[in-house]
């Protein structure tokens, strides 16, 4: 039984991550309306399991996100004497950090749609789109995802929710844990401790 | 002005890097944190105070007053604290935008029943804030540190300086308590502006706490650029190139532009 239903979901993730494989989107800001679509279709309003969602989003994230890109930035100076094996590390954990801290909250979704305002060129070959997040009751909150343009199409490689960038803002905190908790190795220790947490809450 | 305060919080300095650990002051640079050991420490009772008192209360607030209700009352403090803004709008030479706060006021005192609704965003006319200390980034003047302040949370000491100059120059609250009233009025008024900003910010700051290894040093991060989001007015933030390239560019391989190492 417990095979079976393994099997299903693993059958049904392997469509969707082999449907997302398609190309991000021809302009920046395609590829944020499909991302957003995508997500919300597929995830949010989906009537899946919490673990089914986490493993969705994960193909999502890798399709429309350049992770690599964003890990070196979050690294930023530190990656440069950092070992091929422990970027590899870094980059499997803060992958796990994100889609866990993302996923975990997913429950909370209330029909909350999308809206592309504008976009703006940005750094080499990218762009900012603007957009707002619209809930049921008219609130919004404005959300900038920074773009550029990849093989695939393309690809996010950084959200900023009113003016706070989620890279910017793992940088620092990261260069702090650097500096002060054990260079590279007290980093791995600690990411690795955060997304034993995490993972093992997905199921409660 | 650091040095002040350094003297009077004793070992609550952080000290600069030496030139021999280039990463470790270009961090120490970009974190703006020289009273870290002190702030910190400050964090800690904050977090305490937290747990105990204005998180209860501003969850408590969060359940029992309906949303459109707590709308209402952000509403009003923000329409009663029009004059700080104003008053920042000119000094940073911004006459479009107070004449565009002065309008906000006039319709929502008036059409938004005392302040109660912002009828007036509505209309084309959206809130903006403006303080002393945003003033004082427009003149030129530098955060000299971050600093962090039980209940007050994170700020630095030019926007604390800043923060007093509005209180006592611009609060029309303060005025009112200048003319003998009563005190309690000034204590009631800090309180509800409390509340309604924790109130309003503890989903995000949850959010970042359980998204972080080090709580403090996000938020100071989030802290520093949401600031500067508002010194800018909102403009979207330009992109740090590194060693003169875009960060994100396709083939930023940090291993080709090796200069450094870190121990």
């Amino acid at each position: 039984m417990i095979h079976r239903r393994s099997a299903i979901g693993t059958a049904a993730a392997a469509l969707f991550v082999g449907r997302a494989m398609a190309q991000t989107g021809d302009t920046p800001t395609v590829a944020i309306q499909k991302f957003a679509a995508a997500g919300i279709t597929d995830i949010l309003s989906a009537k899946i399991t919490q673990r089914e969602k986490t493993t969705r989003f994960r193909g999502l994230f890798k399709t429309f996100f350049d992770i690599p890109a964003i890990g070196r930035f979050v690294l930023g100076r530190f990656a440069r004497a950092t070992s091929a094996d422990d970027m590899a590390k870094f980059q499997a954990l803060f992958e796990d950090v994100v889609v866990y801290t993302w996923t975990r909250r997913f429950g909370e979704y209330d029909g909350q749609t999308l809206s592309v305002r504008d976009s703006v060129p940005d750094g080499d070959e990218g762009a900012i789109v603007n957009s707002a997040i619209v809930g049921k009751d008219g609130q919004s909150l404005a959300v900038a995802w920074r773009t550029r343009k990849r093989a695939t199409g393309h690809q996010i490689v950084d959200v900023i929710i009113e003016g706070v960038s989620m890279a910017i803002t793992y940088r620092n905190e990261y260069a702090t844990v650097i500096q002060q908790n054990g260079g590279m190795s007290g980093l791995l220790a600690q990411l690795k401790k955060q997304v034993d947490e995490l993972a093992a809450k997905l199921d409660s | 002005m650091i040095a002040v305060v350094c003297a009077s919080i004793v070992a609550g300095c952080a000290s600069k890097p030496p030139k021999s650990e280039p990463d470790a002051r270009a961090v120490f640079k970009e974190n703006n944190d020289r009273l870290e050991p002190f702030n910190r420490a400050m964090f800690g009772v904050d977090q305490a105070l937290d747990a105990v008192i204005i998180r209860p209360i501003s969850w408590t607030y969060r359940e029992v007053v309906p949303a459109p209700a707590r709308r209402g009352v952000t509403n009003f403090l923000r329409n009663l604290r029009t004059p700080i803004t104003f008053a920042n709008d000119l000094l940073q030479g911004e006459v479009k935008r107070a004449g565009f706060t002065l309008g906000r006021f006039l319709i929502n005192t008036t059409a938004g029943i005392g302040g109660l609704s912002d009828v007036a965003a509505d209309r084309g006319l959206p809130y903006h804030y403006e303080d002393f200390g945003q003033t004082l980034a427009v003149w030129g003047v530098k955060e000299q540190t971050y600093l962090y302040v039980p209940i007050l949370g994170p700020t630095g000491i030019r926007d604390g300086f800043g923060l007093a100059v509005d209180n006592f120059g611009f609060d029309p609250v303060t005025w009112y308590t200048y003319a003998d009233n009563p005190q309690w009025v000034n204590w009631a008024y800090f309180g509800a502006l409390l509340v309604d900003l924790k109130s309003g910010t503890m989903e995000a700051t949850d959010e970042l706490k359980k998204s972080s290894i080090d709580y403090y040093a996000a938020l100071r991060s989030a802290y520093q650029q949401n600031r500067a989001k508002e010194i800018r007015n909102g403009a979207p933030p330009p992109i740090e190139e590194i060693d003169g390239e875009d960060p994100f560019a396709k083939n930023s391989d940090p291993s080709q532009t090796a200069t450094s190492t870190v121990q």
